[in-house]
């Protein structure tokens, strides 16, 4: 027995990456919530590295975030876990790209509907 | 009401970050404490995290499923988020449960750019129930409590269960 579902959610998400950074030990909860605090807005971090971080963040523009820079980077610093340097920076800020969801391609099995729709 | 309760669960963090100590492992706490809420005698096993390797969690699950434990939850792994960005771990909780499970009920979350975000999957094999939950302990805290709502509700209903843990995730991008 086996079913399928999918549900689309429809909100606007700009995806950071900082990196120049050290981390070792972060507790993510506890930097979303800085994050949070200081963006007024949903903060999710999807990825983490040594030396970086990623993160979507909701509801906000790229040039508003662009313009955060100083601010963003003072308030990872504060999370425990992270250490930040002069070569700490915002290296790419990209808001996504909307897809008519009528418009994606089938379904594949393991398959990624934006890594299809992008191929065609 | 659940027809049997959980005697005997198993908690599988996923994720290079996580077994190297980059970040810090909240969500197995946080799942253990829901856990021992279904049933306060439960033994709660916390597994090693194991890499992002196909086989590795596919092992992993089949010899839990041997000792016959009657929950295993998988955390993390559960998006397509190394399709978007290359810098990000691919994601392998859910193809490994599709390779295991006979029994399952799934459902995909994508976002406006047609990019999943997360795929819940919630399956059988005997008796052991398998779930996995996204790595973010907001969404990860939403599944299981979401998981633990539907099961005391009706153990059997793995299909509702799944709608459930997946409504509880989705709701958390509204705001």
């Amino acid at each position: 027995m086996q079913e399928d579902t999918k549900v689309i959610v429809q909100v606007d998400k700009t995806v950071v990456k900082i990196t120049g950074i050290e981390v070792k030990g972060l507790n993510i909860q506890q930097l979303e919530e800085i994050l949070t605090d200081k963006l007024k807005s949903l903060i999710r971090i999807i990825g983490v590295t040594g030396t970086s971080i990623e993160m979507d963040v909701y509801g906000i523009e790229e040039e508003d975030i662009l313009r955060e820079e100083d601010g963003l980077i003072k308030a990872i610093s504060l999370a425990e876990g992270i250490s930040v340097s002069d070569v700490t920076s915002l290296s790419s800020v990209k808001k996504i790209k909307s897809v008519d969801i009528n418009s994606i391609p089938d379904y594949l099995e393991d398959g990624c509907k934006g890594e299809r729709w992008q191929n065609t | 009401m659940a027809e049997y309760l959980i005697n005997k669960a198993v908690i599988i963090p996923t994720g290079d970050e996580i077994r190297s100590g980059i970040i810090l492992d909240t969500d197995s706490p946080m799942i253990m404490q829901v856990i021992l809420s279904i049933n306060s005698k439960c033994t709660v096993i916390r597994n090693e995290p194991i890499p992002d390797v196909e086989n590795l969690i596919i092992e992993c699950i089949k010899s839990y499923i041997k000792d016959d434990v009657d929950l295993i939850v998988l955390i993390g792994g559960s998006g397509g988020g190394h399709r978007y960005s290359s810098t990000l771990a691919k994601d392998y909780t859910h193809t490994s449960l599709n390779s295991i499970l006979d029994k399952k009920f799934s459902t995909e979350l994508y976002g406006k750019n047609g990019h999943m975000w997360s795929k819940l999957i919630c399956g059988k094999v005997n008796n052991t129930i398998i779930i996995n939950v996204p790595g973010p302990y907001q969404e990860a805290r939403a599944a299981i409590e979401a998981f633990k709502n539907s099961y005391e509700e009706n153990s059997d209903d793995l299909k509702q269960i799944n709608v459930s843990m997946a409504e509880a995730v989705k709701s958390q991008y509204y705001y």
